[in-house]
């Protein structure tokens, strides 16, 4: 056996989705970072969805995030994240860029026209 | 001289006495020969009939009676005729004209298990191998899924496993039923994860509908997880079969006062008297499986539940007829075979129903307090979520109000993600413990969700999350949590200017002329 936990899993990831790898909305990302919002859960989601939401219960996750703590693949929680933003349950925010430093020569010249402001 | 006649009259007497007498001793013979010859004839008759009859009884049993016992061992509805004569039985041929057909049932018996035992050999060896390929084609094939995630190509690899997994549970049934050994050892497992895993090896798992009414952490030791996998799949499989491709197969899980039941139920045809009496004998497991019983092609479902159930000390039940109208299966786990694995730690599988009992235990307090009663059971899943939204939901319209000075950076979050989302990918992580320690007495009763406990993932790296409420009840805490990104920012950009307008105005002051202030004057009017 590898060194996975658990040996091998017994149930398998398509179970998850009941075999649909195609997500309703072709923008769910690796990145996409899902958060919950206060609508009360409807009856009767299948209990991969309710995995999510619990775990987005705590907080906004990404999407590989949230495969890695349900332990699916991403392409099976991407398709349980789309159709839970379908339903409104979950918001799905585009994936953040890297946030990118301030220019410091812009600053530095911001700061001097303040100071040149102030001379005058 | 007178003595002479007188001799001679006494010695004719004499003579004629004894002629008298050996005549009458002769008719006597003469008659006593004619009444051995009449017997004679007559036993000879008798002789000849009895040999007629031995005769023709053996040729019966040849021709009739051993036939029919050699086809009642495979089929035992068929009746082996009796002798000819109704006289027969009781005398001594008759006895050993049965001892014929005993040593020939015993004989053929075993000759039956001897070959069967060969057949059962050959078909155990090719599906041993079969059965590891397969496994490790289920390792390339999760391995897979894993790495792409193009969305056509993983769902052709989600229908390669399913159809693994199909195939891997008939390799696995047939050497079960030829007597090889499972073939996979697991570690102790949910049971219902079991139930979900046997579920999934099944064609038709759409229509499962598993309820799970077990206390969260029941679980199965190590070696009986794979056969009450396989016997799952196979009571489901057969309730699957024999009901309609638009009715719903149930399967309830529950607490018995020895253990745990898992009930099977489907909405289909259901098994006439003599089918479930067969049914019974096949999963009770208690005579021995023969290939030859099991039918062209075997059918080897029950069959296998019958070793199973033999080896793992388990027990099966389809002799009772299910409310729905088909068959009722149920599976008693005994209580020797259950163990306990904390959820919180090792939580079943995310496609695995919930425990509704756990839903019970958790959402009363939270329905007190926050009236969220609108769609019944399922609307009211868990604590956490209702709980969290809750005080989301109290946080959100209080921001703005707070956050009056900074419109720019309250539209810039609307943007980006509240929660510190890629703040530290890595960093927490590695400081761990005493991290996760202060977490938890600065903010009391934090409700952590189980799944964030760390070392989960077999030492990879995981992102610890803040709880963004810590105390529902106290208004202040969450409020800085949610705005945590906003002050932030604004008093950095507020710091920045006023560290400028400070620079500015300190070297009138001072009038110390800083080096560079020259060159950023410079700067700044170029």
């Amino acid at each position: 056996m590898t060194g996975r936990r658990g040996g091998r899993p017994l149930v398998p990831a398509y179970l998850s989705t009941g075999g649909v790898a195609r997500p309703s909305r072709p923008h769910v990302e690796r990145l996409t970072v899902l958060a919950r919002d206060g609508t009360p859960l409807p009856a009767g989601l299948p209990a991969a969805e309710l995995a999510l939401l619990e775990l987005l219960s705590g907080g906004a996750l990404t999407v590989v995030e949230a495969a890695a703590l349900l332990r699916l693949p991403f392409s099976a929680v991407r398709v349980l994240a789309a159709d839970l933003v379908d339903r409104d349950l979950v918001q799905a925010r585009a994936p953040i860029p890297p946030a990118e430093r301030f220019d410091p020569d812009l600053l530095k010249r911001v700061a001097d026209g303040l100071r040149a402001l102030k001379h005058q | 001289m007178i003595e002479l006649p007188e001799l001679v009259a006494g010695g004719l007497a004499a003579g004629t006495l004894s002629a008298l007498a050996l005549g009458g001793s002769l008719l006597r013979s003469r008659r006593r020969r004619a009444a051995l010859m009449a017997e004679v004839a007559e036993l000879r008759a008798e002789l000849e009939g009895a040999e007629g009859a031995f005769v023709a009884e053996v040729e019966h049993l040849a021709a009739r009676r051993m036939p029919a016992a050699a086809a009642q061992l495979a089929h035992p509805h068929l009746l082996v005729p009796g002798p000819v004569r109704q006289q027969t039985p009781g005398t001594p041929t008759g006895m050993a004209l049965e001892y014929v057909l005993t040593a020939l049932r015993e004989e053929l018996t075993a000759q039956r298990t001897r070959i069967d035992a060969a057949a059962q050999a050959g078909l155990r060896g090719a599906t041993r191998e079969i059965q590891a390929a397969l496994y490790r084609l289920q390792d390339a094939l999760r391995g897979l899924q894993q790495l792409y995630d193009d969305p056509e190509l993983a769902q052709t690899l989600f229908a390669l496993d399913h159809e693994n997994e199909q195939s891997l549970r008939r390799a696995q049934v047939a050497a079960v039923v030829c007597g090889a050994w499972v073939g996979l050892a697991r570690e102790e497992s949910h049971v219902v994860d079991a139930v979900t895993g046997g579920q999934a090896r099944l064609s038709g798992y759409h229509r499962v509908q598993v309820n799970n009414h077990l206390e969260p952490g029941t679980a199965l030791v190590s070696h009986a997880v794979e056969p009450v996998a396989i016997i799952v799949a196979e009571l489901l499989d057969n309730a699957l079969r024999h009901s309609a491709p638009d009715t719903d197969v149930v399967v309830n899980l529950e607490h018995v006062h020895h253990g745990v039941c898992v009930t099977v139920d489907d909405a289909g045809l259901g098994m006439t008297q003599d089918e479930r009496a067969r049914a019974q004998r096949l999963v009770a497991g208690t005579d021995p499986i023969l290939l030859t019983d099991l039918g062209d092609p075997p059918r080897m479902g029950l069959a296998a539940i019958g070793q199973l159930t033999r080896q793992f000390d388990l027990s099966v039940d389809v002799s009772s007829p299910s409310p729905y109208g088909g068959v009722r299966a149920v599976l008693r786990v005994d209580t020797h075979l259950l163990a306990r694995i904390d959820p919180d730690e090792r939580p079943p599988s995310a496609s695995a129903p919930r425990s509704t009992r756990e839903r019970a235990a958790r959402t009363d307090p939270v329905r007190e307090r926050n009236r969220h009663e609108t769609a019944g059971r399922e609307a009211t899943v868990r604590e956490a979520p209702l709980r969290e939204t809750g005080a989301r939901e109290t946080a959100v319209p209080e921001t703005p109000v707070s956050e009056t000075p900074a419109p720019e950076t309250a539209s810039a979050e609307s943007a980006a993600p509240a929660p510190p989302v890629p703040a530290a990918p890595a960093a927490p992580d590695r400081s761990g413990p005493e991290d996760e320690r202060e977490h938890e007495h600065v903010p009391a009763p934090a409700p952590a969700p189980g799944r964030e406990e760390p070392g989960d993932l077999g030492g990879l790296p995981q992102r610890r999350r803040r709880p963004p409420a810590a105390a529902p009840g106290s208004p202040g805490v969450p409020r800085p949590q949610s705005a945590a990104r906003r002050p932030d920012e604004a008093a950095a950009a507020l710091a920045a200017l006023q560290y400028g307008t400070a620079a500015a105005r300190a070297p009138k002051r001072a009038s110390t002329p800083e080096p560079h202030r020259t060159d950023e004057e410079g700067g700044a009017a170029g």
